[in-house]
């Protein structure tokens, strides 16, 4: 079986998560999340539901603002600043765009465009984004449609496909961007039992291929197969972190124990 | 009769043809005027900011509480007035009039874009958050996301309204009679009293509306089928 190779500490640093505090109203989601990841690791999120761990993925592309903290893209920090009413805001709305294109987002729930074609939601940024000349755009899109084996589909509009086609195809449409990172937010928790493994295959390509990544998932089979490093959240607070086979096999915190046996014996 | 609707010297057709191309123009001019007051409500509606909310709530609650006929009469009697105080803000002391056809337009404009905002704004919040999300993490700015994603969206679930809002607009245009332009309600008025044959012409004026009706329901049809692609399959 494939495993990742370990981080490597002295490849540029592709994310840095600096003391991150995320609250919503009273409840503080965060409460000092630091993380780095360099370039070719995969890292994986795992946690109970309502650690954190879905709020700090979608803070690195500022789908999420967060209240206090650095967050640090290839080397270039995202300005942040105090809006009216005391909320923390982006200093600049253009550089989050412009580090957005080099994020790609893979969401639970896919949102597909679901006014456009596979083929049409695969180019769409490119084009409207990067400027990429469409004949251009069009040929990369469909060579991508063809790695994630959905290539037939290219007419077709989201709401005819299964599942987890419409997960792959939007991997497709955040590959297409030529992302730096890939961020993964539960990728394969939408879909039917029966389609999980094809979006993992195709996850598990991109690890393989160096990408750097970073997921949320309750897979933990898989996240013991293609991370490189495992971060377990608990309560907004990094619990433990280290490679796969000392945290999933081994941990030292009886939380992280304690959660894992529980996935462990329903089959995750 | 048939001389009566014909186009000879004695008929009336020519009359009733252009009365029913005014019903058109005012109609397609009063819906687009509506359809900009309605964007703007909407926008206003939906905003966070508590000084658009209000204004867009004032406009909406008066203009749909209060008889359509009455906007008609305030803006027909009032508008002038209103436009000349404007005017001699910026110094102009002339007499200004305005004539039926842009009071009429203005003010079925203002109650058609008063049901357009509560269609549009429904729609736009029926837009699935995920839609919105997707596209800025991929980068897109405020204006593309509207452009691309929000407004082709926003049409699926706004059409059928709006197809309601048409077809009222269209009828309501009969109400600017009074104003004496000459669309199809007031030719058919004049014509019914000079040959005292009102139930023809009457009758012949509803067919006028039917057709045109019948027509832009259709239209409206082809329409949401085209926005509704990848929905339900055309």
């Amino acid at each position: 079986m494939h495993r990742h190779p370990p981080t490597n500490p002295n490849a540029p640093e592709a994310v840095i998560v600096d003391n991150l505090h995320k609250r919503f109203g009273p409840l503080e989601v965060l409460k000092g999340v630091s993380l780095t990841a360099h370039e070719g690791d995969v890292i994986t999120l795992i946690g109970s539901s309502g650690s954190g761990k879905s709020t700090l993925l979608r803070c690195i592309n500022m789908l999420e603002v967060p209240d206090e903290g650095r967050i640090v893209i290839g080397g270039e920090a995202i300005g942040l600043k105090k809006g009216r009413g005391g909320r923390t805001i982006p200093a600049d709305a253009r550089q989050v765009d412009r580090l957005r294109t080099r994020l790609g987002m893979v969401f639970q729930n896919f949102n597909l465009w679901t006014h456009m074609t596979i083929l049409e939601n695969v180019i769409e940024a490119p084009v409207h984004v990067l400027g990429v000349p469409k004949a251009e755009a069009v040929h990369r899109a469909r060579a991508l449609l063809d790695k994630v084996g959905i290539l037939s589909k290219a007419d077709s509009y989201p709401v005819q496909l299964s599942g987890g086609q419409q997960q792959r195809a939007a991997i497709a449409r955040a590959l297409a961007m030529q992302p730096k990172v890939m961020l993964f937010d539960e990728p394969t928790s939408a879909l039917d039992p029966e389609l999980v493994g094809e979006v993992l295959l195709v996850i598990r390509q991109l690890a393989e291929e160096g990408n750097t990544m970073i997921l949320v998932t309750h897979e933990m089979g898989f996240a013991r197969e293609v991370a490189s490093e495992v971060v377990f959240l608990h309560q907004g607070r990094i619990e433990e972190q280290g490679p796969p086979e000392r945290v999933l096999v081994n941990p030292e915190s009886e939380r992280v124990r304690q959660f894992l046996s529980r996935h462990l014996s329903n089959g995750g | 009769m048939f001389e009566l609707l014909s186009f000879g010297p004695n008929g009336w057709g020519g009359q009733l043809l252009g009365g029913a191309a005014m019903t058109v123009a005012v109609s397609l001019s009063s819906f687009a005027l509506g359809l900009v007051f309605g964007s703007l409500g909407a926008s206003a509606k939906l905003s966070r900011n508590v000084v658009l909310n209000g204004l867009a709530e004032v406009y909406t609650t008066i203009v749909r509480g209060v008889p359509e006929l009455l906007v008609i009469y305030l803006l027909f009697f009032g508008g002038g007035g209103i436009v000349m105080a404007i005017g001699r803000v910026f110094g102009y002391e002339g007499y200004i009039e305005l004539n039926a056809f842009t009071v009429g337009v203005v003010s079925v404009g203002l109650i058609s874009g008063a049901y357009s905002t509560e269609v549009i704004r429904g729609a736009v919040q029926a837009v699935p958050h995920g839609q919105i999300e997707a596209a800025r993490a991929c980068g897109m700015s405020r204006w593309l996301i509207l452009r691309r994603i929000l407004v082709p969206q926003t049409m699926r679930y706004a059409l059928p309204g709006l197809g309601n809002v048409w077809q009222l607009t269209l009828k309501d245009t009969a109400l600017i009679s009074v104003t004496a332009l000459a669309e199809i309600m007031r030719v058919a008025h004049v014509a019914a009293g000079s040959t005292r044959q009102p139930f023809l012409f009457y009758t012949t004026a509803a067919a006028l509306y039917l057709v045109l009706t019948t027509v832009s329901t259709a239209a409206f049809e082809r329409a949401e089928r085209r926005a509704n692609r990848g929905v339900r399959r055309a």
